[in-house]
């Protein structure tokens, strides 16, 4: 008997230390919706289940083979069968797993469920990126890791959200029920913020829905979890959740900004403009394979500082930059960049770094060739 | 018949007692077995599906 207690007790000190570790960050979040809390709860709840299954059978198993062990005289027992204690340890397990299947599957059928969403936002993943289109509200960005490559290479102290911190975050409003369609343009990726409890792939030539109702204002972070290539860490996804008139209030003034700069594609654009609109753009599109400072990483990303090929030739560059190169890394970016911002990266990259041939490519050139 | 189903019920349940063993070995058909485990395996199906159905409504 006192055995036992010291075995209960020991169990108790146990189950203790593990909900303070569990406590501690080792535990997957809560959440900031309705679904993840309910995940959470759902995996608590196994959790334990676990937990005293393992208890109740260690126990006896320990128990019996310390006290009957042969030095106090047990002897064993010899029979082939009984077939009520295995039809009672077969339908236990069948009891609780159907017991764990039926509140696990009530959350699956919620989480499937897109229906009535009032914003729908299409997740691209790219190599190594990604990109939000508000569909229906003409507002559609990139955003890329803005971790400084020095913290990478260790020349500079790492920062609290180092590898976690993009520079154009995701918004979305608090309280409106959010519908991602979720696709690629490359490789499969996979869209994860573990407290909006969504983890969802992102895989070419298939479109994938998920949805959330965020109800707390935050930041929330989260990660490429699909091995997607070199910068598979580099991708990460960072989710401003705001009140919903804030929202509003930031998605007239991007679709604003986004009219402002069509209406730019037929004025005539600056040398100096032009370079610091393409310096923004290279730096959040280009510089993960190409370098900042041009350099690439030969063979599989060309060199674009003192490349000749390219220099003496404006429309291969231009088509490059547009149409992609097949059967490389290159991607085609003519979807996802405006003909300002094309016309911009590629003047950057023709006279930047050394690099002179004072050519000035304007959006009106390449609007036309998109047309 | 009844045994057969009765047999190839507790083999899907995965618990057979020695007696009813040894009696199939002795004096039943495989074929008979087998057909039995295809048609049960069947409405196995039927059933799951079934219930799958009615909880998602
Ligand atoms: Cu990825």
């Amino acid at each position: 008997m006192r055995k036992s207690l010291a075995w209960m007790m020991g169990a108790g000190s146990f189950l203790g230390l593990a909900s303070s570790t569990l406590a501690n960050g080792w535990n997957m979040p809560v959440g900031v919706t309705d679904v993840s809390r309910e995940i959470y709860s759902l995996h608590m709840t196994i959790f334990w289940i676990c937990v005293v299954i393992g208890i109740v059978v260690f126990g006896v198993m320990f128990y019996s083979l310390f006290r009957y062990r042969r030095s106090r005289g047990a002897k064993s027992a010899n029979f082939h069968e009984n077939t009520s204690v295995e039809v009672v340890w077969t339908a236990i397990p069948l009891l609780i797993l159907v017991g764990m299947a039926l509140p696990a599957t009530a959350t699956l059928k919620r989480m499937y469920d897109p229906s009535e969403a009032e914003l729908d936002v299409m997740v691209t993943g790219q190599q190594w990126r990604w990109h939000y289109e508000y569909l229906g509200e003409d507002v559609s960005f990139t955003s890329s890791l803005s971790t400084p490559r020095s913290q990478v290479n260790g020349e500079e102290e790492k920062d609290e959200n180092y590898l976690l911190d993009v520079d154009e975050p995701l918004v979305l409003p608090v309280g409106r029920k959010v519908r991602f369609l979720m696709t690629s343009d490359d490789v499969i990726h996979s869209w994860w913020v573990p407290d909006l409890a969504v983890k969802q792939d992102s895989i070419p030539g298939f479109v994938n829905e998920n949805w959330v109702r965020i109800e707390e204002p935050g930041i929330y972070r989260g990660q490429c979890a699909e091995l997607c290539g070199k910068d598979h860490a580099f991708m990460p996804i960072v989710v401003r959740a705001v009140e919903a008139d804030e929202f509003d209030t930031w998605l007239a003034e991007r679709q604003e900004a986004a009219a402002a700069e069509a209406s730019g594609v037929d004025r005539e654009w600056g040398m100096d403009e032009l370079m610091e609109r393409g310096e923004q753009v290279y730096g959040s599109i280009c510089a993960t394979c190409h370098q900042p400072d041009g350099s690439g990483a030969e063979p599989t990303f060309p060199a674009l500082a003192g490349n000749e090929a390219l220099l003496n030739d404006l429309d291969r560059h231009i088509d490059v930059v547009l149409n992609g190169v097949s059967g490389t890394p290159m991607a085609a970016y003519r979807g996802n960049l405006n003909p300002v911002e094309l016309a911009a990266v590629i003047t950057y990259e023709r006279n930047a770094w050394g690099n002179e041939s004072g050519d000035a490519v304007q959006p009106s050139e390449i609007q036309a060739l998109l047309e | 018949m009844w045994e057969v189903i009765k047999s190839v019920l507790a083999a899907f349940f995965g618990v057979q007692n020695e007696r009813q063993r040894h009696r199939d070995f002795q004096h039943g058909k495989p074929v008979a077995f087998v057909a039995a485990g295809i048609a049960l395996a069947v409405v196995l199906v039927v059933v799951v599906a079934a219930v799958a159905i009615v909880a998602a409504r």
